[in-house]
């Protein structure tokens, strides 16, 4: 860390929690079903599981994480799965209202 | 050309069974083996060496449709949903520890994290429950971790890939690792063919309760008419502790001898019924289709010997007059209420159901006792002098923003509060019950107080400890135009005529999730 300089705010909040010696806390976090505890960055909870460290509004970069399928079990990936996910809606920050969920019904 | 001709023969062919709604054996040999190689004997390539849920099936064949344009009526997936988790199933003690994630309770936090194989790997994106729910060989477990990688390229630079050496370790540990805990065949599969029952034998009237979080006790009767071929028609005839009657009719499936799925109108909303059904019981949840997050706890017996399955409420304090009424069947005699509380009069009673007004001596020893009602016995009630402890339930749940113009529903908080109080000993803590609160929400850090998520992210109900989050979309409002998000301090606040006991939860307002299969 000693090359690197935080710039800002969730930088800042990273190199602190180094600071308090709050890394394993992370480590040890858990999630509730079905939300992903993969946290860098994460869909409900931010690494310390709060929601400050999320990307805000979601809507902002939406497609820049769902393209690369990063959470594909909570977000449709564009990449393989739901390729047309996001069909008329290709800005998310202003067409979200367009966004439907996926997954069928067990009719 | 023979060829060609051949493949316009077996598309008119299949077409034709279509018309003639295809057995799944049918529509393996036809649609299935398309991609997946026939082994004889009625076996595929991949298909024949996994075994599932019900819901596990759906959501396979589901991926089938949706990523390989497998044509399937929905008449023909579920004909092989059915066949296949009667054939490849899970045996009930199999899920019985994983049953949460079926029946959509989604804030139940998993121990499976505990277990680094599956929480450093299956569960940083899915539930545990969802992989634990299947019993695949070695090969297959390996042929999941490759189809990951080809789908989800991703996974391979997310925390705890990027930082060690991960396909190495998910094929070389992992995959033994799965094989080995959740294998294709085990003894209680194997077992389980053998004993399970036929589903007529499940036709009968069954006497159920039930918490339905944010609405109080539930209680009546399910009658089940066996139809043909593992269904049932049902009819539900019950009420809230209130008074409101909870009532409707609906269709049920058995899948695999316990596997137990009914769609139920009350009220014009549709209830899914997710029950595992053993030895004369059923146990699981009943939810809103469209709001999972909305539902009760469901637990019934077959109107067969006489058993007591519930005193509502569950609970008398010492000193007091308090009606209670007794559910169950073959109810016949007076209530043994045990030491010190007396039944002053029967107000009303039937083999189902009795209702009771007691008297509880201001010395009445304090815990849990059982009770009885003549032959009819197998609940408890709690005597308690004072509230030591409340606990929000669940001490921590994820809700989310939703609506405002959107096609996805918010998903409420809900919660319950718990009061415990202390035994006859001093020191051994005890379980009450539900107990009527005051609820309300605070930030739960300074960061929270900062960006004011109790304003933002949504209302709690004072009453009823339902939570409705805030509207979906960027908030003009907020520094960044940021979402709806919260992290919430979950209050509930008991009073015991002037001394206040409050208990305290957390929430996770998040934002929505679009993939919702039935198994998170």
């Amino acid at each position: 860390m000693k090359h690197l300089k935080a710039i800002n705010n969730k930088a800042h909040t990273l190199e602190q929690a180094v600071a308090q010696d709050r890394v394993e806390e992370v480590l040890a976090m858990n999630a509730t079903v079905g939300c992903t505890s993969t946290v860098d960055p994460g869909w409900e909870t931010d690494v310390f599981g709060g929601v400050t460290g999320l990307c805000q509004p979601m809507e902002a970069d939406l497609y820049g994480c769902a393209d690369p399928c990063w959470w594909p079990a909570q977000v449709p990936d564009l990449m393989s799965t739901h390729p047309d996910w996001n069909k008329g809606a290709s800005d998310s920050s202003q067409d979200w209202r367009k966004l439907d969920t996926v997954f069928p019904s067990d009719k | 050309m023979g060829g060609l001709l051949g493949l316009s023969l077996l598309l008119q062919h299949g077409t034709t069974l279509a018309a003639e709604s295809a057995s799944a054996e049918e529509l393996l040999a036809t649609r299935c083996v398309a991609c997946h190689q026939a082994e004889g004997n009625d076996k595929y390539s991949r298909i024949s060496h996994q075994r599932k849920t019900p819901e596990g099936w759906l959501m396979t064949i589901a991926r089938m449709q949706t990523a390989h344009d497998v044509p399937l009526t929905d008449e023909e997936r579920r004909t092989l949903v059915k066949y296949l988790a009667d054939k490849q199933g899970m045996a009930p003690s199999e899920t019985a520890d994983y049953r949460y994630a079926l029946e959509r309770r989604l804030n139940q936090q998993e121990t499976l994290m505990e277990d680094p194989q599956l929480g450093e790997m299956c569960v940083r994106c899915h539930s545990g429950g969802r992989i634990a729910m299947q019993g695949r060989t070695e090969q297959e477990w390996h042929h999941l971790v490759n189809f990951h990688l080809g789908h989800w390229p991703a996974l391979e630079y997310q925390a705890l890939s990027r930082d060690r050496d991960w396909l190495n370790i998910a094929l070389n540990e992992t995959v033994p690792h799965l094989a080995k805990r959740f294998p294709l065949e085990s003894e209680a599969w194997f077992k389980w063919m053998e004993q399970r029952p036929s589903a007529e034998s499940l036709a009968s009237r069954w006497v159920f309760r039930g918490h339905y979080t944010g609405k109080g006790e539930v209680a009546g009767s399910m009658t089940a008419k066996y139809v043909g071929d593992d269904r049932f028609e049902l009819e539900l005839d019950g009420r809230y502790a209130n008074g409101e009657l909870f009532t409707g009719s609906g269709t049920a499936l058995l899948h695999n001898g316990h596997e137990w799925r009914a769609n139920v109108d009350i009220d014009g909303t549709i209830l899914r019924q997710v029950f595992s059904v053993v030895d004369n019981e059923m146990n699981g949840r009943m939810f809103e289709r469209e709001h999972d997050e909305r539902g009760l706890d469901f637990h019934a017996v077959a109107e067969a010997a006489p058993t007591l399955l519930a005193v509502q409420p569950g609970y008398v304090k010492v000193g007091q007059e308090q009606e209670l009424t007794l559910i169950g069947s073959g109810l016949n005699g007076t209530p043994q209420l045990g030491e010190g509380i007396e039944v002053l009069k029967v107000l009303d009673s039937s083999a189902n159901r009795m209702q009771v007004q007691v008297r509880v001596a201001a010395d009445a020893p304090v815990g849990v006792r059982e009770v009885a009602v003549g032959q009819a016995n197998g609940t408890t009630l709690a005597v308690y002098r004072q509230i030591s402890e409340v606990r929000v339930v669940p001490d921590y749940a994820v809700a989310r923003i939703g609506g405002n113009g959107s096609p996805t529903e918010k998903v409420e908080g809900r919660f319950d509060a718990e009061a415990w109080g202390i035994g006859e000993d001093g020191k051994t803590p005890y379980r009450i019950g539900f107990v009527p609160a005051t609820w309300s929400v605070e930030p739960f850090d300074d960061e929270a107080d900062r960006l004011e998520d109790v304003k933002f992210a949504g209302v709690m109900d004072r009453e009823t400890g339902v939570f409705i989050p805030g509207d979906a979309g960027p908030n003009p409002e907020r520094p960044m135009m940021a979402n709806n998000v919260g992290n919430l301090k979950v209050l509930a606040t008991v009073d015991q005529g002037g001394q206040v006991v409050t208990g305290e939860g957390q929430m996770i307002v998040g934002v929505q999730r679009w993939v919702i299969p039935p198994i998170p």
